[in-house]
């Protein structure tokens, strides 16, 4: 008789304090995910921001994730809930389709894919293009003068490219650039970690890089971006991913988000990107302020 | 961002990974030595997924085991196998031939002779193989903030982009302090246990 009364206390114990504990780490939590690379985080930051200040959701953040593969391996697994992507890489490095010039086409084409494909939301566009951008040193551009890309190849040959792995790896990356331009550099292109071909172009190891066009250092290291008079990079504008489950479980994320709509335009996004890469201020910081200044929290 | 508790993190994960690709990796030594014709193959699988780049590791990874830890962890065992396997193997094959035969002498099952006289004596070469898949994991390690694991990887991997010298450092000094004391220890240990085993084969 005593015995079963301990052990009807046990199990209420147990079962209460699992219940507890559940309760803590509850379903109402999202994960933000992010790649690599200062702007991609800030954005993932400034989403997260947004979400715990504006709804009763808590926010698990995985930002620095390794590339877009990783990316969306892990939305399309259901790891991560949220992350911006550009329509020009999901085109491309994604979806494996050819390039689309038009901004809104590419931006109509990856939504009708990815929610027929994958079950995943494009938010509205953010406003930024971060399009692949070709850049020199400020040497190079005294010295030769060049201002395109058509000039750019006609000196091609006494110079060294160095670029980060990805743009070697895709098809509208280094081969397509170098074969639509005839381009033919000094020696094998050089290929390291995106971070660190600015500091090699500072040190003069490299001449010729590949750049986002929103990119901080661009100012830091007083690069010139090249104009791509044939137009041979596709838009890359910004949009924050949702998988469907996501906005079926927490409709109110849809418009919130999309508030962020064209908010972060090209000249927002350098300023962001500069305070972190060149300013070295927190990307918390820096997503705070700017959702404060555009009274968004 | 706590360094010290990033650093407590990032130990345990090598910790728990580097206990795991013990346990397979003697296994698969022993295995190699008393299935002669699997040895080279058993030696060649570990030596070739050395060969995958980490990232591309981790990513695959990734899609079977999701984010976080559990990833990295398997990642680091993978890396890990190699010398631990191999110096099982080697130690084992190295055992003096007189004391197998004197085992086998005793009546001593095949069993027997592998816990109570090979293993032991090969194990200083088997320590050396955990030391180096110790200090190996610590530096591979601060790649699983690539998909999404904690530790000491994602002040290392900021301070890259950021091109931040003092957060680089923040983040791998503690990496480099670890391996210096755990080589350390292991280094000593290492020594004590060789000397005591050519004293035993004397």
């Amino acid at each position: 008789m005593k015995m079963k009364k301990w052990v009807i206390l046990l199990m209420t114990l147990v079962i209460g304090l699992s219940m507890a504990l559940s309760g803590c780490s509850g379903g109402d939590k999202i994960t933000i995910g992010s790649k690599d690379f200062s702007e991609s985080m800030i954005l993932g930051e400034i989403f997260s921001q947004l979400i715990e200040n504006r709804t009763d959701l808590s926010v698990d953040r995985r930002l620095n994730l390794g590339g877009t593969f990783v990316c969306f391996e892990a939305i399309k697994k259901g790891e991560i809930d949220i992350y911006a992507e550009y329509t020009g890489t999901a085109l491309t490095a994604q979806l494996d389709m050819d390039v689309i010039s038009d901004p809104d086409e590419a931006y109509r084409v990856v939504s009708e894919e990815f929610e027929n494909q994958f079950d995943i939301t494009w938010l509205e566009p953010l406003g930024l293009n971060n399009t692949y951008a070709i850049a020199v040193s400020n040497e190079v551009y005294e010295e030769y003068g060049i201002e395109t890309y058509s000039d750019l190849a006609t000196v091609s040959e006494n110079l060294v490219f160095g670029g980060g792995y990805e743009f070697h790896d895709r098809a509208d990356g280094f081969d397509g650039l170098t074969e639509l331009y005839g381009m033919k550099f000094k020696g094998d292109p050089v290929k390291m970690e995106i971070s660190l071909k600015y500091q090699a172009i500072g040190n003069g190891d490299i001449d010729v890089t590949d750049a986002f066009a929103t990119d901080g250092p661009i100012r830091k290291y007083n690069l010139k971006v090249l104009e791509d008079d044939k137009g041979f990079f596709p838009p890359y504008y910004a949009s924050p991913l949702v998988r469907n489950e996501t906005l079926e479980n927490y409709p109110e994320l849809k418009d919130l988000l999309n508030e962020l709509g064209g908010v972060i335009d090209d000249p927002t996004m350098i300023e962001l990107n500069y305070l972190v890469d060149v300013e070295g201020q927190s990307i918390d910081s820096v997503a705070k302020d700017f959702l404060k200044s555009k009274g968004l929290i | 961002m706590n360094m010290f508790s990033l650093t407590l993190e990032h130990m345990y994960i090598v910790f728990i990974a580097v206990a795991i690709a013990v346990v397979l990796g003697v296994f698969l030594g022993v295995i190699a030595y008393w299935i002669r014709y699997l040895d080279s193959i058993i030696l060649w699988i570990t030596e070739i997924i050395q060969t995958i780049p980490s990232l591309a590791l981790l990513a695959l990874l990734m899609i079977v085991f999701g984010l976080g830890n559990t990833t990295i962890i398997v990642g680091l065992v993978l890396y890990a196998l190699m010398p631990i396997a191999r110096n099982t193997y080697i130690g084992l094959q190295d055992v003096e031939p007189h004391l197998k035969d004197a085992a086998r002498g005793m009546g001593m099952t095949k069993l027997q002779r592998l816990v109570k006289v090979e293993l032991p004596l090969s194990f200083p070469l088997i320590f050396s193989g955990i030391k180096i898949a110790t200090v190996n994991s610590l530096s591979v390690a601060v790649m699983g903030v690539l998909i999404g694991a904690g530790g000491l990887g994602f002040p290392v991997y900021r301070g890259i982009q950021t091109n931040s010298l003092t957060l680089i450092l923040s983040g791998a000094i503690p990496v480099v302090l670890m391996a210096l004391i755990f080589d350390y220890i292991m280094s000593r240990i290492e020594r004590r246990l060789t000397l005591r085993a050519s004293d035993g084969r004397k």
